[in-house]
Order: C-alpha cells, then sequence, then structure tokens
C-alpha cells in the first residue's frame, strides 16, 4: 500500500460536513488522488449525528473552544438513567435539517445513485402553538391549512379569511410570472408580513401561518425570499407521494448523506482519515505542502476546506430533548395514502412565549419532532429539536417552549423529559471563495430547512479540482456500480 | 437470473485489517476469481449481490466490502446500519491481523443490533506453513464473542463457500434478526428513485392542490 506521503494528491478535502462530503462524491468516478481528512473523529462536522456517549464528548470539546462554529454547550440527564436506553440508541442531529422535495440535492443524490443507501421519510404537519387564554385551559396546537383541502376543511380560520388565503396560495404557485410578478416586486425588499397586510389582508393570525411555512428564524423574511420559500414548500407538496413537501434522511439528517457520500468517495479509492487535521500548509509552492496532525507531512495540488471561523456574533440556539412518549397525535397523516411522517413542524410565533421574568418573546421559536421512525431514539420516545435566533434569553425561551410544548399534550400525564442538550451555533455571512488551489467553503447554515446555494459551490469546487476535465452534464451523474447478480445457488 | 427486487434482502459485511483478504473472498464467493497480483486496496466495488436458496427460500445476499474504509479505521456508522450479518476477517499468516480482531469485534457489536450474525474467518489457508496464529486461538475468539468461525482460502476455495452460507444460515434461523435489523423499507419511508411525480405534481405546481391530490 502506497504511503501518504509517497503519493502527490490531486485533492486533499479538509472535513466530512455535507459541502465536503458531496464533493467527495461528486469526485468518487474521476480518477483523481483524494485524501478526506477530519480533525473530528466523527462525520459530518457541523451536520454530524451523535449517540449520547459522543454527545458528552463533543460537548467537552465545544466547552475547550475545539468546536470553533459552537459553544455555550450543556447536556442533562434528568431522573437519572431511568428511562433512557443505552447510548447507541440515540442519534442525535446537529443539523436535522428537512429537505424539500423540489430541492436539488434529491435529484443530485438520485443521479448519483447515493439515494439509494438512504432512508427517507415524510414530513408531516405544520402546526401553530396558541398560548391558553386564561389559566383554566390548555394551549393548543394548530395544524396550518397548507394545501386546498385542508383550507377547505379547516375549522380554524373564517370563511373570509380562507378565501384570502386560498388567494394567496394559487398566487404563490406561480408567482415568478407576469402580472403576478408586477405585485409583489415593488415589495421584494420589504418584510414579507407587509405585504401580506397590503396586497391580501391577511390578519396577524393568518401572517403567522404564512411566516410558519417560510421557517424564518426571525420571522422578518422580505417578500422576494418569502415567496421563494412558500413556492418551493407548495411546488414540493405531492411530489413524492400526497400529503408531504419535505422529506428527512432517517437516523439523524445531514449526517446520513455525509456518511453515506464519504462511502461513496472511497468506494471510488479516496482515502479517509478521521481525527487527523492540517498543522500547518504552505500553499504558495505547487505542489501544496501539508503537515497533517498525525505528522505525515504530504503533497497535494488543490486543497478544498470549510471556513469554520465565525465572524458574526449571532446566531442560533438550541434544546434538543428526548422525552418519553410517542406523541402518536403528531404523526397521524391526514391524507389518504400518505406515508406515515416521522417529523412534525410546531412554531411557536413570536409574541407567543414569555420568560421567567415575564418578557415575551421577540422571535419565533421553531421544533422539529421526530419519532422514534427517524432511528434518532428508541420505540416509546421521541427527541424533539428546538431552534430560535440566539437573544440574551434564549435559553430561557427554550424551556418555556418545551414546557408549553409539553403542556399541550393531551392525557392525563404530561410526558417525562428525559435527556437535554443545549447549544449555541454561531453563523456567519462569509461566502465560499477559492483562489487557483485553495477552496473555502462558507461556514454551514443552520437554517431550518436545507437550502440549496450549498450545492454551487460544491460544484465550484469539484470545478476547481478537474480543471479542464470538468464536463458538467456528467456532474454528480453516474451509473449503478453493483454487479449483475450471479446465478441462483442453492444451499 | 432473479432480479427480483422483491426478494428478502440481507446485509452482509466484510470488514477486518487492510490486507487480511476480504476482498479476495468476496471475490472467490461471488465471481469465483482469484488474482493472486492485487494486493492493493480495493476500488470500485460498493456491494456485490448473489441470490442464495436458504432451506428452500431465496434471499438476496448483499455483500459489503470496507471500501478502504478499514485503512485507517474509518468505517462509518452507515456502513454498519441494517447488517444482518458480518464476516470478520483476519490473516493467519499475520499476527498483528488477528491482534486486532477484538477491536474489530467491538466496533461490529457496538454499531449492529442486538442477535447479528458474527462470523470470524481466518484467511490465507494456503499459507498454513507460514501461520501466526492457531486455529485454536481462532475458535476461542470467536466462542468469546459467540461467533461462529472457519478458515478459509480464496486461493484453493477451501472452506470459502461455507463461511457464506453458514452466516445466511444463521442469520434465517435467528428470530426476528431480519426485522430488526430493519434493512427493509419502513412504513413510512419514501421512495425518490422513481424520480418523484414532476409532470403530475409539477408543471405549474398547482396538481397538488386539486382536491385528491396528485395522481401519485
Amino acid at each position: 500500500m502506497e504511503s501518504l506521503a509517497d503519493t502527490l494528491w490531486d485533492v486533499v478535502i479538509c472535513g466530512t460536513g455535507l459541502q465536503q462530503s458531496l464533493l467527495a462524491l461528486a469526485l468518487s468516478r474521476s480518477d483523481k488522488k483524494v485524501l478526506h481528512i477530519d480533525p473530528n473523529d466523527f462525520y459530518g462536522g457541523a451536520e454530524a449525528a451523535f449517540s449520547l456517549q459522543e454527545v458528552e464528548s463533543w460537548v467537552e470539546k465545544v466547552e475547550t473552544g475545539k468546536e470553533g462554529l459552537f459553544e455555550a454547550a450543556s447536556v442533562k440527564k434528568l431522573g437519572g438513567d431511568t428511562g433512557l436506553s443505552f447510548p447507541r440508541a440515540y442519534s442525535l442531529a446537529l443539523a436535522p435539517q428537512l429537505i424539500h422535495a423540489r430541492s436539488t440535492l434529491l435529484s443530485q443524490l438520485v443521479s448519483s445513485r447515493a439515494y439509494r443507501q438512504v432512508e427517507f421519510l415524510a414530513v408531516g404537519s405544520f402546526s401553530i402553538f396558541k398560548p391558553s387564554p386564561d389559566s383554566s385551559q390548555k394551549p393548543t396546537l394548530v395544524r396550518i391549512p397548507s394545501t386546498r383541502e385542508d383550507v377547505f376543511s379547516t375549522t380554524a380560520i373564517s370563511a373570509k379569511a380562507k378565501r384570502g388565503l386560498m388567494k394567496f396560495l394559487k398566487f404563490v404557485l406561480d408567482y415568478d410570472s407576469t402580472p403576478q410578478t408586477d405585485t409583489w416586486q415593488p415589495h421584494a425588499d420589504a418584510p414579507l408580513t407587509e405585504f401580506l397586510l397590503k396586497e391580501f389582508k391577511m390578519d396577524q393570525e393568518l401572517q403567522t401561518y404564512i411566516i410558519t411555512l417560510t421557517l424564518s428564524l426571525n420571522g422578518k423574511i422580505n417578500t422576494r425570499d418569502g415567496l421563494a420559500v412558500i413556492h418551493r414548500h407548495l411546488s414540493s407538496m405531492g411530489m413524492y407521494g400526497p400529503g408531504f413537501a419535505a422529506l428527512y434522511p432517517k437516523w439523524g439528517g445531514l449526517s446520513e448523506i455525509a456518511q453515506v457520500s464519504c462511502r461513496a468517495g472511497a468506494v471510488g479509492g479516496a482515502v479517509y482519515m478521521l481525527g487527523t487535521g492540517v498543522k500547518t500548509m504552505n500553499d504558495k509552492d505547487d505542489p501544496i505542502v501539508i503537515e497533517l496532525s498525525s505528522g505525515d507531512t504530504i503533497k497535494t495540488r488543490k486543497v478544498v476546506r470549510a471556513n469554520e471561523s465565525a465572524t458574526d456574533r449571532f446566531g442560533i440556539n438550541r434544546l434538543v430533548a428526548v422525552v418519553g412518549s410517542s406523541l402518536k397525535s403528531l404523526f397521524e397523516s391526514t391524507v389518504e395514502g400518505a406515508p406515515k411522517p416521522a417529523v412534525a413542524i410546531v412554531a411557536f410565533p413570536a409574541g407567543s412565549l414569555s420568560t421567567a421574568t415575564g418578557e415575551a418573546s421577540t422571535s419565533p421559536v421553531y421544533l422539529s419532532v421526530h419519532s422514534s421512525d427517524t432511528g434518532e431514539c428508541p420505540a416509546n420516545q421521541s427527541v424533539l429539536y428546538f431552534t430560535t435566533g440566539s437573544e440574551h434569553a434564549s435559553q430561557d425561551l427554550l424551556q418555556q417552549a418545551l414546557d408549553s410544548f409539553l403542556a399541550t399534550l393531551s392525557g392525563d400525564t404530561v410526558p417525562q423529559c428525559l435527556y437535554k442538550l443545549q447549544y449555541k451555533q454561531l453563523q456567519s455571512s462569509a461566502h465560499s471563495q477559492a483562489n487557483r488551489s485553495v477552496f473555502d467553503f462558507a461556514p454551514p447554515a443552520s437554517a431550518l430547512a436545507f437550502d440549496d446555494s450549498i450545492l454551487q459551490s460544491v460544484q465550484d469546487a469539484w470545478k476547481m479540482v478537474l480543471g479542464d476535465e470538468a464536463v458538467e452534464e456528467e456532474y454528480l451523474t453516474f451509473a449503478d456500480r453493483e454487479g449483475a447478480m450471479d446465478d441462483d445457488e442453492s444451499v | 437470473m432473479a432480479s427480483d427486487d422483491t426478494l428478502p434482502t440481507l446485509k452482509v459485511l466484510l470488514i477486518g485489517p487492510s490486507g487480511a483478504g476480504k476482498s479476495a473472498l468476496l471475490t472467490r464467493y461471488c465471481d469465483d476469481e482469484f488474482d493472486p497480483e492485487t494486493s492493493a486496496a480495493t476500488i470500485g466495488i460498493d456491494f456485490k449481490i448473489k441470490v442464495l436458496n436458504v432451506r428452500g427460500k431465496p434471499y438476496r445476499l448483499t455483500l459489503f466490502d470496507t471500501a478502504g474504509q478499514e485503512r485507517f479505521r474509518t468505517l462509518s456508522t452507515s456502513f454498519y446500519r441494517g447488517a444482518h450479518g458480518v464476516l470478520l476477517v483476519y490473516d493467519i499468516s499475520t499476527r498483528a491481523s488477528f491482534l486486532s480482531m477484538e477491536r474489530w469485534f467491538n466496533e461490529a457489536e457496538a454499531n449492529t443490533v442486538e442477535g447479528v450474525a458474527l462470523y470470524l474467518v481466518g484467511a490465507k489457508l494456503d499459507k498454513a506453513d507460514a501461520r501466526e496464529v492457531t486455529t485454536e486461538e481462532g475458535q476461542a475468539l470467536a466462542e468469546a464473542h459467540g461467533a461462529k468461525f472457519c478458515e478459509a482460502s480464496a486461493k484453493t476455495r477451501e472452506n470459502v463457500r461455507l463461511a457464506f452460507v453458514d452466516i445466511v444460515d444463521r442469520i434465517v434461523q435467528t428470530p426476528g434478526l431480519i426485522q430488526n435489523a430493519r434493512l427493509g423499507r419502513a412504513a413510512g419511508a419514501v421512495a425518490l428513485g422513481n424520480g418523484g411525480s414532476s409532470g403530475s405534481g409539477g408543471g405549474d405546481g398547482y396538481g397538488a392542490y386539486l382536491p385528491g391530490g396528485c395522481s401519485c
């Protein structure tokens, strides 16, 4: 076997986050010599999924400042070890993003044949949390009607509101052609809520429904982006089956896609090293000389890595909770023939929660509820992923959201929270950057739905590595690898 | 030729240190070929498929090689997912390869479901003259992990079929294993392969809003 130092690598990919892993997949049928390393001893970077044991060592690393994009991580087992299963029975996702059916990521996974190793599950209902009007009543969850049938059948809104909502849904489906463009373009940079009020006379409640569908972290998405996101949602509906617009990869979301992509890279001949980072790099020379943290010194023509320094102090706060209930009522399919959803989304609109000191929330809190069908927890438990834009009382708000959510559930006993992980993920406005031989991906986004824009950076990096050999039409388009089946054999 | 996707599918992994002879066993079993020249790490093989009748019932056996990810021990948890059986392979003529097996057993046990069929194979039996590991040592290690054991040679074909057939037999005889490993598409899984209903649900996208939903 060739030693690392004897090989002149065509590219060293550093990090196994989604972007780098998709690049490895894209290069897996080229004859390029690829060395794929990650300073972490796990796959997936900021998109990883962890067993409870792995969560603990990750939290320790965050606390020593070794996970650049993350801070303020803590973990808590409630009620001792009772109720929790063994640590490997869990696969908690750092980036539990849902993927819209129309996402190019899905079509690329299909054309590259990587999808065969990933199991996709349906994302079901989107609901809004409604605080109780007085202390004698429970707070409730109201499902957002997002198909025509839903709008007709819902009892949650008035007949007038239904007409407004229908008019809007119809508008969005064809929003990017005239005369619709004439209607919204003057408001393109204004908040979507303003546009909804002015052009569709929507009251605040309906605005909240629409804003929730955008999954906008601060609730202040502008009209241009908001319409695009809602269009993506609506046009995704029904694409892979009735009754759902988005999918979620089983076993921890994007982490699974990263791992499967790295496997494809390895099948194509890439060499994988975890727990190995770049110690020093001299990119003035050609080839570039890199000293790895393992002590090896290697030579490579190109380097692709991710910028993991957060330039902005703002970010998101997350609370991941494991609860001892299957939360069945959230995972019922509402359309005949629809697959059983494994994920449900709940939004806590701005103002619907208040902190211990009585301050009302100013940003929405989003909750992604995952059933045990996601493989992220054992049967009869569920994983709750709460996310909100970071503010001074975010941690407190997330806890309020958890308590409030549990209070909406019917039944005599409120499900027990068994486990809590909290952390803050910093964001960056940095874009991907490239020079002749070094490509830096932008830090991963912490949005709630997968954003296709990172796919262009992956393709750009692929072009940089392949140079003149890059044939755009063949990008991520591969034949199946498995050989023909042998004749039957009987035993 | 059974191209039938409806057959129950069994996922069996071959793991163990680099150079133990995993790919040689796989190629001998699936293609009845042996190339003494290829000692290079395996490239380009994702998995091989073989249809096997065990006790009168056909199974679609998918055999996954490590794709070189054993070299620096970077096999992912997703690689192990849904595995029904694991063949752990070492080289009887290399002591170090045998000594690493305890760690490979631990990794396999940590990443698979309870009751997974484990099978230890001492490969390169044709090199018995230069053996550095006794048959008894292999047997004892296998027993300690509740695994079956044999020594085999991809070069001479000896015991190659035995190892694969035995592990499949053990898988199908373990109650609940096929269900527990959940390789079969779970209820609620969404099929992506047909590319979605871009025809009926697509276009202006309004199809999805018609009562009754789209036709898919």
